[in-house]
């Protein structure tokens, strides 16, 4: 066999204690077109930034064509050969596009050259970026990318948001860069995609290389597993025989129902219905519309259209306050934007309280202490680092997110992708909580990143899929299942 | 690979902007300033019997330290920084020129400007390049600096003294009849300075910087070293301001106040000439413009035969007001 255009061994890379690859192993061959695929979190933007130039690796070699390279920058990347296309446009919105191709030393005539290949002359390069929608912005990028006329062409799911025609325009350009005896990295959640068009695959999980085969061979069902490993016959919690041992009420109406609620203006709409003492699991690939859901949910953003009922009587939010003054509260993942990072741990809890400890005048700081410190005992959340949440270590911030609405009281409860960056002990804490919370009555969604987590924590599971829920399943739904319905494909046996 | 199959469906290119919406778009903002500024120079002109050169060459020579100090602000806001330092900058070279400039012939004055010029960019280069390197934000760094430039000028100057040679001062600033070297020195600087920068790879780079850093560092740009481009840019314009202070006045003046309110001016003009603060847009001649309209309010209102005083009360209601309208027109634009 040739020498490979790309090799990679032992790159590792951690970000500070958070370790985003452990070992990968990766090879592409001259005239291949390489998919490099796993779950989020996974590592697959991590190792397109070390080979572009944007990070560097802890340790590890990248050689290109059987050198060891050294890429401290985009720029010296590009002048070996590989050029990205990068999952956000890396295009400076207030500048026209010929000033952004100026900008990076390409010819604005060879922009256009592969712009009219791909038949998008049409283009006003005048134009300033933040006037142009974002698929035209992708296919920018990428024909910049072009005339730099590199070896490996890296694609970092550029085809997720684009619509299918000028998808397959990505799949000529890519089938032309195979027939010159070039390479590209192509990474997509969609694996019809790489299916059809890659000849290769590299699985990553967990920062690490674990599988390579060719996709068109083993089917769907062999990559998902990949992506998933042997996690995926992960153990039940107790929490499920609690679960069973109940029996669900289906005279009482839902808490919270939500019907043909629009995301975006060209999906088809969300609905669903928990009730109380119930969790719904959301599972989602990245960027189907969940971040822009939960907004939705919780008053910080407007539905395009359908409605939100809450305890049967509809719910317009305009700002967080009413959907908080009718008890549906959210936890957002990023959990510094929810809490006053600077402030102790006493005030974080006691802000949303603020509505009920006070109407007018001074606070009542002896009431204040009283629910506070319940709603730390109940978490069992570390005050050591009292003086300020920010020193706090990621799982007792996420506690203290949940505890602040413990103490102010809620009747609905939106978890964002409550565990992660949690280590696995406290992962176990939050998850008695949830169930904890939701047997007390509370109505629960919670969006989760990790699938496992739809089976040890939750009563149902919804898969959103491009703005819309594709199908509902059972807790007991295996991942693989779930995964495929993500992929917004047929779940075939239940 | 026969043809490519296309799905039945295409999407449309985008509609491209017409060139009037793209001129009003990029250019509106100064376009309402000019208009601004017009109306008031006729108010101006309405008020006092004879609006000729003696008039013209106290507005224009009046207001090019304050427009000079705008340019620098300009730029390094552009370029996603502040700079709490220019007025001080102006000090500082205000005080060095007219302690070497004191009785001494035209040909050592102008070599001393041109050595006071390339201070002001060394300096503002390194007050930059500790923004830059220590991470320490621009405000703090500069607001810092202001104290030490403030303080190097009462070294160089303990109190007001000094001078300069009188046909210096003619060259740059005209005689009390004379509008135009200082209007023309404005127009050169802008042509001959500004327009070359903002059209080179630095200056592109300058709004790239300003615009989004992760994207320009991401398009292969070394982000530092644009932003220290952007200070030693700004300290050319607050040392040439500088130099415009010691011509018009004559003399050098260490108050540390001038600086001071000088810089806040600056920020003022930079806001009202339409340079968004978080950086990446606006364009020099904004600023400029709100110099000369800011500058305008303190004779108008004296001109009504009002207190002074209220000339700073009116100029804070004009800068809340304008920006205000502004952002209310730019809305449509931000909801597409």
């Amino acid at each position: 066999m040739s020498q490979p255009l790309l090799q990679t061994t032992a790159v590792a890379k951690a970000f500070g204690p958070v370790v985003a690859l452990r070992a990968v192993d990766l090879s592409v061959a001259p005239g291949e077109v390489h998919a490099l695929l796993g779950a989020n979190g996974a590592g697959k933007s991590t190792l397109v930034k070390i080979l572009t130039g944007v990070l560097r690796n802890d340790s590890g070699t990248v050689a290109v064509n059987g050198e060891p390279v050294l890429l401290r920058s985009p720029t010296e990347a590009r002048a070996r050969g590989l050029a990205p296309v990068y999952q956000d446009p890396a295009l400076i919105r207030d500048l026209t596009v010929a000033q952004n191709l100026r900008l990076t030393g390409v010819e604005v005539a060879d922009v256009r050259r592969e712009l009219a290949a791909m038949d998008l002359d049409g283009l006003d390069l005048d134009e300033q970026v933040r006037d142009i929608p974002l698929p035209f912005l992708r296919m920018l990028d990428l024909a910049r990318a072009l005339v730099f006329d590199p070896q490996l062409l890296v694609l970092d799911e550029i085809t997720a948001a684009l619509p299918p025609d000028l998808s397959e325009r990505v799949f000529a350009i890519m089938g032309r860069w195979k027939k010159r005896d070039r390479s590209v990295l192509f990474i997509s959640h969609r694996l019809a995609e790489v299916r059809e068009h890659c000849d290769m695959c590299t699985v990553l999980r967990d920062g690490r290389n674990v599988a390579s085969f060719h996709p068109g061979e083993g089917g769907e069902s062999q990559i998902v597993a990949a992506m998933l490993g042997e996690a995926s016959a992960g153990v039940r919690d107790v929490a499920r025989e609690r679960r069973a041992a109940r029996e669900r009420d289906e005279e009482e109406a839902p808490r919270l129902v939500v019907r043909d609620l629009l995301i975006d203006r060209q999906d088809a709409g969300v609905s669903f219905e928990v009730r109380a003492g119930e969790v719904l699991g959301l599972a989602a690939l990245e960027g189907q519309g969940q971040d822009r859901l939960f907004e939705i949910l919780s008053g910080n953003a407007r539905a395009a259209g359908g409605e939100i009922l809450v305890d049967g009587r509809p719910l317009r939010a305009r700002h967080p306050y009413d959907a908080i003054r009718r008890g549906v509260v959210l936890v957002p993942s990023n959990r510094l934007a929810a809490l006053l990072p600077q402030r102790p741990i006493r005030e974080n809890i006691a802000i949303p309280l603020f509505n009920r400890v006070r109407r007018w005048g001074p606070i009542n700081t002896g009431r204040e202490r009283r629910q506070v410190s319940e709603a730390v005992t109940r978490l069992s959340i570390d005050t050591r680092a009292a003086a300020q949440a920010r020193r706090l270590s990621g799982g007792n911030q996420q506690k203290l997110t949940i505890g602040r609405w413990l103490a102010a009281g809620f009747r609905t409860l939106l978890l964002f992708d409550p565990t992660r960056g949690i280590d696995v002990g406290t992962k176990h804490q939050i998850y008695d909580l949830v169930r904890e919370l939701a047997d007390a009555g509370a109505a629960i969604v919670m969006f989760t990143s990790e699938l496992r987590e739809i089976g040890l924590v939750c009563d149902r599971a919804a898969v959103l899929h491009n703005g819309a829920i594709v199908a509902e399943l059972p807790p007991t739904a295996s991942e693989t299942d779930l995964l495929t319905a993500a992929h917004g494909l047929e779940v075939t046996a239940v | 690979m026969t043809a490519t199959p296309r799905a039945e469906v295409a999407t449309p290119l985008p509609r491209p902007t017409g060139r009037l919406e793209r001129f009003a778009r990029r250019q509106g903002w100064v376009v309402g300033v000019a208009v601004l500024l017009g109306a008031l120079i006729l108010w101006r002109s309405s008020q006092i019997p004879a609006f000729g050169a003696f008039e013209v060459r106290g507005i224009v020579a009046g207001t090019m330290t304050l427009a000079l100090l705008a340019m620098a602000q300009t730029v390094i806001v552009i370029s996603g920084g502040i700079d709490l330092s220019v007025g001080a900058m102006m000090v500082l070279t205000n005080c060095i020129a007219a302690r070497l400039m004191l009785d001494q012939d035209l040909g050592p004055v102008v070599l001393v400007a041109l050595l006071v010029v390339a201070v002001a960019m060394v300096l503002s280069g390194i007050i930059g390049a500790v923004a830059v390197v220590s991470g320490v934000p621009d405000i703090v760094v500069t607001l810092a600096a202001s104290f030490i430039l403030a303080g190097l000028a009462l070294i160089v100057l303990d109190g007001p003294g000094g001078g300069t040679n009188p046909r210096f001062q003619e060259l740059l600033v005209g005689g009390f009849d004379q509008p135009l070297p200082a209007a023309l020195w404005l127009a050169g600087i802008f042509l001959l300075v500004w327009v070359p920068f903002k059209r080179s790879r630095l200056g592109i780079a300058t709004y790239a910087v300003g615009s989004d850093r992760a994207a320009a560092f991401l398009s292969g740009l070394n982000v530092g070293r644009t932003r220290i481009a952007a200070y030693v840019m700004g300290g050319l314009f607050s040392g040439l301001a500088g130099l415009v202070t010691t011509a018009f006045t004559g003399s050098g003046e260490p108050r540390a106040s001038i600086g001071a309110t000088a810089t806040l001016t600056s920020v003022a003009a930079v806001v009202l000439g339409g340079v968004a603060l978080m950086g990446g847009s606006g364009t020099l001649l904004g600023p400029v413009l709100a110099a000369f309209c800011l500058a305008l309010i303190a004779p108008l209102m004296l001109g009504l035969g009002w207190d002074p005083n209220y000339a700073e009360v009116a100029r804070g209601v004009i800068i809340i007001v304008v920006v205000m309208i502004g952002g209310l027109l730019q809305v449509p634009r931000r909801a597409r």
